[in-house]
């Protein structure tokens, strides 16, 4: 019999002997955490149990025991430590405290591992556009350094790759505190490393971080260009990565998209599990919204929050500006606003990118995209590095700015409609088999919408 | 159980005691009292399972014994009572009160299921006057957080080193600190324990009149604050508390030991214009502090869309930089409140720093402060 069995088989003869009340009282959180020859160790939560045991109990315990195993001649307890228990009060003060109150340093950011406690898991919307990025983050924590190591996380502004990144932190810490956990952004790596080398002591700037079980690095795409630095740290990510320590890394764009990464260090990033994060769904965004809302200790009304859902889709960061408005908005007039005074605040975050968008931009954005000149896709050349991209200009002026086919074919030097029909269904058909084609267009709708 | 016993006597005893008894659920008794008749003493009890006091009071006994009634339900029926001697007596579980022109009877529940507080066997054990630890813990308790969340910081820091005791609570928006200077060296090495928030409560309540020294057994997860009796060498009252596993934050580092502005100013003044200004504070509760060197002048300020708004100045002495920084009002009304000198430095770190109110020529207490981040 195991001692968890042992246990049960106690607690299931005690319970007829004894009120309901009092078993709830004293048995709670109890349980057998060790045989040393004769005797049973019994934790208890605290000392009114252990006393209530003790002097009450003993005896009727140590028969039972007893009958269930002959050995078994004495019991002994303990008050357990480690697990204290969690009351779930409501939180009083919440109600009170403003947003922007500022909190004391020490409770805001971990000093030693940069991570602000307040990014956890448990505040961070799932929905279909992260649940990868997301399921990869949770299983690195239960096994950091074995498994998708190093872990890449990727996408586009605002949308929670640094939330993801210190949750993991976060977590790890909770769950492992022996492990040295250190987060830290690309650009501060860089100027630890500027710094010890004029300072002549790279040596110490190495070891400090050869000491970490958990390395997390945000936006490594500030590391193209940097050669030393990138020397640097392929050098600490061999050692790290020998030694099963867990890297985890984030970044605006896949590896292979970052220019002038070293080669070395591309295929190092991409030799563990690589995740995107792509953009919300309106449901996500509703469900955002919702949380944010519930953290800040206010109410908006449900049409305006689905007005915010569905005109601001790009960026979760933004979300968030245009939820603070209106709850500051709120709180200056001591009124909720109104659909129409909503509307009237957001209009130019709303407004804002969809006029920005114009044909001469789209274009521009797609050579730049693929280090074309402009004028290139807009020649009658048909060289294949050309047509591909002149082809997706097409697709994306009639699905994103929905010109007309002739429209089209004006703004591209004067091409006959036919060309951009078969243009642009091309596109759609290659789009449905080639996965890295769907890719490159989500990058380049987003460098389109970010500006 | 027989005995006679003054109704004063026994009032302060059921004073201290009820407090800390619970409504609960799952264990009704917890409601209860419980009254026993050892020797020459009356012992009267009560526990919420995480606190529990004891207090003994001298009487005349006829036959030992105990039981248990309702707490708050004895605690007015005793209030009531005009007569000085009190007959208490039980038999059957029923417990007789008898004086001159009264006779009542209470149902209790058996002395038996009452449970059993436990005892502190210790040596590490410091001696403190009971109203300066009481005094301490009050100028600091009503910062600690009010939220489990983080269970630490919801207790209040209590550590020991040679001759001085530093108490400390935060809600992490602010932080208290008391300290108080020992006449002599205390004997037990340097220790560190998390208070229960309502065991300092209590401690206050119930030692705060005290004018003699009492003395705190520390365990490793239990502490006992006791007072002894005036008239025998007998414990005058015990309460045992569970303390607060975990580590308290290392707050010093976050105290600012200088300041971009320093204030010097009444604290009766700059109180009285704080509470004007809240009231056009409105709901977010923030009011906004300006502090001008070359016109040795401050200016509390507060606006509401709704209401209007408040402006008023006050003379004060101030060394450094111009200042323009918001508050919530009500964290600085609580940290003036503390403060007992006529006259309070108030040092600013600019916007978005930990700003610091203590007495003026007073390092044993400090206040620190987390501005509003202004829109």
């Amino acid at each position: 019999m195991t001692k968890e069995e042992l246990w049960e088989a106690v607690l299931a003869q005690i319970k007829f002997k004894i009120s309901k009340a009092n078993f709830a009282t004293w048995f709670r959180n109890t349980e057998i955490i060790d045989k040393k020859g004769n005797a049973i160790i019994i934790s208890v939560p605290n000392a009114f149990s252990k006393e209530w045991l003790e002097q009450k109990y003993n005896k009727f315990i140590l028969k039972i025991l007893h009958n269930l195993d002959r050995e078994i001649k004495e019991v002994k307890y303990v008050i357990s430590h480690g697990q204290p228990k969690k009351q779930e009060t409501e939180d009083l003060s919440v109600s009170d405290i403003v947003p922007d109150q500022l909190e004391l340093e020490e409770y805001k950011i971990n000093k030693l591992t940069n991570i602000n406690p307040r990014y956890t898991f448990e505040n961070f919307v799932v929905g279909p556009f992260n649940e990868m990025a997301h399921a990869a983050a949770t299983a690195v924590t239960k096994n950091p350094g074995r498994i998708y190591n190093p872990l890449f996380i990727y996408g586009g502004v605002g949308l929670g790759k640094t939330h993801l990144l210190q949750a993991i932190g976060n977590k790890i810490i909770e769950d492992f505190p022996e492990k040295t956990v250190r987060y830290i952004p690309a650009e501060r790596f860089i100027s630890g490393i500027v710094n010890s080398i004029r300072n002549h002591d790279i040596e110490s700037f190495k070891l400090e971080y050869q000491k970490v079980d958990v390395l997390i690095i945000d936006d490594i795409q500030f590391l193209a260009g940097k050669e030393k630095t990138q020397e640097e740290f392929f050098h600490l990510f061999n050692s790290l990565y020998e030694r099963d320590k867990q890297i985890v890394l984030s970044s605006d764009r896949p590896p292979k998209a970052i220019p002038s990464l070293e080669e070395r260090l591309r295929s190092r990033f991409e030799g563990g599990m690589i995740a995107d994060i792509g953009l919300p769904d309106y449901e996500t965004r509703l469900a955002i919204l919702k949380t944010k809302i519930k953290q800040k200790g206010t109410n908006l009304p449900e049409k305006i929050l689905s007005f915010i859902a569905s005109n601001i889709k790009n960026n979760i960061r933004e979300l968030e500006g245009a939820l603070n408005r209106l709850v500051a908005y709120q709180k200056l007039n001591n009124k909720t606003p109104t659909l129409e005074v909503a509307q009237s605040l957001l209009k130019n975050l709303i407004q804002g990118p969809k006029k920005v968008i114009t044909a001469k931009q789209l274009i521009k954005t797609v050579a730049e995209f693929y280090d074309l000149k402009e004028k290139d896709l807009l020649a009658p050349s048909r060289k294949k590095e050309v047509v591909k991209p002149r082809q997706i200009v097409m697709y994306l002026l009639r699905e994103e700015l929905k010109y007309s086919y002739p429209a089209i074919g004006r703004k591209l030097g004067g091409k006959d409609h036919t060309t951009i029909i078969y243009g642009c269904e091309k596109i759609s058909k290659e789009l449905e088999k080639n996965e890295s084609l769907a890719e490159e267009l989500r990058l380049i709708r987003q460098r389109i919408v970010s500006g | 159980m027989k005995l006679s016993i003054l109704k004063d006597e026994l009032q302060a005893g059921l004073n201290a005691i009820t407090r800390i008894t619970s409504k609960s659920i799952t264990l009704p008794i917890l409601n209860n009292i419980l009254i026993a008749c050892e020797k020459n003493f009356l012992k009267l009890a009560s526990t919420d399972l995480e606190i529990g006091i004891k207090y003994w009071i001298l009487a005349k006994t006829e036959k030992e014994g105990a039981i248990t009634v309702p707490a708050k339900f004895f605690a007015n029926l005793i209030n009531l009572i005009p007569d000085q001697k009190i007959d208490l007596e039980e038999k059957n579980n029923i417990l007789y009160i008898e004086t001159k022109n009264y006779k009542s009877q209470i149902k209790g529940i058996s002395a038996d299921d009452f449970p059993i507080i436990p005892q502190i066997k210790s040596n590490k054990i410091l001696e403190i006057k009971a109203k300066t630890l009481s005094e301490g813990l009050s100028q600091i308790i009503d910062t600690a957080s009010p939220s489990q969340t983080r269970p630490e910081i919801s207790g209040i820091s209590f550590s020991v080193s040679k001759n001085i005791v530093e108490m400390a609570a935060t809600d992490s928006f602010r932080l208290a600190e008391k300290k108080i200077i020992l006449p002599k060296e205390s004997s037990i090495p340097e220790t560190s324990v998390i208070l229960l928030q309502k065991a300092a409560r209590e401690i206050i309540n119930i030692f705060g009149e005290d004018t003699k020294r009492i003395k705190i057994y520390f365990s490793p997860n239990q502490v006992m604050f006791e007072s002894e009796m005036n008239e025998v060498k007998h414990p005058h009252i015990q309460l045992i508390s569970r303390l607060i596993e975990g580590e308290y934050p290392n707050y010093k580092e976050i105290i600012p030991s200088s300041f971009k502005t320093q204030i010097v100013l009444s604290r009766q003044d700059f109180l009285n214009q704080i509470k004007t200004a809240s009231l056009f504070s409105g709901k977010i509760n923030e009011i906004k502090i300006k502090a001008n060197p070359e016109q040795e002048i401050v200016e509390v300020y507060a606006q509401n869309p709704d209401l209007g708004q408040n402006k008023s100045r006050i003379k004060a002495k101030v060394r450094g930089q111009k200042a323009e920084v918001c508050f919530n009002h009500r964290f600085l009304t609580a940290g003036l409140s503390n403060i007992k000198t006529k006259e309070v430095i108030f040092g600013l770190n600019g916007e978005e720093d930990p700003a610091v109110l203590k007495p003026l020529d007073d390092e044993s207490f400090i206040y620190v402060v987390m501005p509003i981040k202004s829109s």
